[in-house]
């Protein structure tokens, strides 16, 4: 399992209903991009953080470690920025409004990736495919998702294994070796695959399989309070930064 | 390759969203009719998910030293198609985002126009080509997975650029700036994929040789279209 979902299925906001934390998840990410940069993306970021490391109850050191990944992405995204090409001062040139502009893009992605891991290290995926049905995704895609999102474990677990046996045998060593084993852990993993999609196929076939995939959903309802909860802070946190813009520089 | 999370402006990010969703409704309407002519293609088109997914984590060595992994979209429309792709990369892209923090869910769309259509289509369209001229089976399949990849990168380029247009040059420039940083890297993973793309068809071709029958890849040979069976072999040529 990977940690992220492993963190979900183990979260505090597990028995939520997944609507409740998509409205707080997705509404900061929605409002890191939407409002200005400064101030609105530091306040958003502060409120995602509290409310991830706070309520939500998620370990820093997990977060940190998925945080990573987005904040990497968006440092060398913004490199670009700082540079101007084919202006009076040369092919390339410091771009004055570089830094800023860079700045402001570093501070929304990091803020709406913060919004972004707040769902995701709350709600398992599991938990939102079944429903994806009643927002009106046809059923055949749902399916398609669910197999998809169960097998991609066993998949990785199978390259992990796959992958160990090839250094086991000295597969990583040369340049050429490791080609080879590439190849086959690609090649590996597609028939298995195959295979095992066969052999669901034999076994739900045996009980009676007709098309549609049944799968247990744990009951959860809305709640009117964290939904009241989401939209004081998601308003608090415009008009803060409406008027927080007025005065500062 | 992923535009990360918050990375686009508002309106680039609809609007993108609103670019690819023809695309993705045209496969998943495939998709639809496919899974009710023959019920037991939920579970194939699953497993070619979960593939497509998995090949992600697949790490290629880089001509720096340093590696990155595969887009997988030349691979998976030559097996898949690319309407079948366009639904199954942005299945894709949506655990990418929620359960490795990769992308993010305003930018899918963005993403999903880029690795899930553009880039299916353009490897899928360069592969046809060659195989209607006639050119064998693994050039076909290296060129293929060369173009998907460059492609999705160019298109990238492309809505950076015109999210950031550069000061001085405008929209030009900065597809310039963008472009030539991929460049750099890009160019030679793009060669890297094809080559690995093409090592695992080599493999496909001997070990699994029914499956590439089932997806069209291969031409069924007449022996086995003569007995109406489909067996995996390890010799034969490629016929397909």
């Amino acid at each position: 399992m990977l940690p992220i979902d492993a963190a979900a299925h183990s979260s505090r906001w597990r028995r939520r209903h997944p609507l409740d934390k998509a409205c707080l998840g997705l509404g900061l990410t929605i409002l890191a991009i939407s409002l200005p940069a400064w101030p609105g993306a530091p306040l958003v970021g502060i409120a995602a953080l509290v409310v991830l490391l706070g309520p939500a109850g998620v370990p820093p050191r997990r977060l940190w470690r998925a945080w990573r990944v987005p904040l990497g992405f968006c440092v060398t995204g913004a490199l670009p920025l700082l540079f101007a090409v084919g202006g009076a001062d040369g092919f390339v040139s410091f771009a004055p409004s570089g830094p800023v502009i860079a700045g402001q893009l570093l501070a929304r992605t990091s803020a709406a990736s913060l919004g972004v891991l707040l769902f995701a290290f709350t709600t398992p995926l599991s938990d939102v495919l079944p429903r994806l049905v009643r927002a009106k995704v046809p059923p055949a895609v749902v399916d398609v998702a669910l197999v998809t999102y169960r097998m991609s474990f066993l998949l990785l677990d199978s390259m992990a294994q796959v992958r160990q046996a090839q250094a086991a045998r000295l597969g990583h060593t040369t340049r050429g070796a490791a080609w080879r084993s590439l190849a086959g852990l690609g090649a590996t993993t597609f028939v298995r695959a195959f295979d095992r999609a066969a052999r669901l196929q034999d076994g739900l076939a045996g009980r009676g399989y007709d098309g549609t995939l049944r799968v247990l959903v744990p009951q959860t309802t809305m709640s009117r309070r964290f939904l009241a909860a989401t939209a004081a802070l998601l308003v608090a946190l415009t008009v803060l930064t409406l008027v927080l813009e007025r005065f500062l520089p | 390759m992923h535009i990360a999370e918050g990375y686009l402006p508002p309106l680039h990010a609809v609007a993108w969203g609103a670019a690819s969703a023809p695309f993705v409704v045209h496969g998943v309407r495939a998709l639809t009719r496919e899974v009710k002519a023959h019920p037991e293609s939920t579970l194939l088109l699953g497993a070619s998910g979960a593939f497509t997914f998995v090949l992600s984590a697949l790490k290629i060595p880089s001509v720096t030293g340093s590696c990155s992994h595969p887009t997988g979209t030349g691979l998976g429309a030559i097996l898949f198609r690319p309407p079948i792709m366009a639904v199954l990369g942005t299945i894709t892209l949506l655990f990418q985002a929620l359960l490795l923090a990769h992308g993010g869910l305003t930018t899918l769309g963005a993403n999903a126009f880029s690795m899930a259509v553009v880039g299916p289509w353009a490897g899928y369209a360069s592969y046809c080509l060659l195989r209607r001229f006639g050119a064998p089976l693994m050039a076909c399949v290296f060129v293929g997975a060369f173009a998907a990849d460059l492609s999705t990168y160019c298109m990238t380029s492309v809505q950076l650029a015109l999210a950031f247009p550069d000061p001085d040059s405008g929209f030009l420039g900065a597809l310039g700036k963008f472009g030539g940083i991929f460049a750099v890297t890009q160019v030679p993973l793009a060669v890297s994929e094809g080559l690995l793309t093409v090592l695992v068809m080599r493999l496909l071709t001997q070990s699994s040789r029914g499956e590439l029958t089932r997806l069209g890849v291969l031409v069924p040979r007449r022996a086995d279209a003569g007995s109406g069976t489909e067996n995996n072999t390890n010799k034969g040529a490629v016929t397909g």
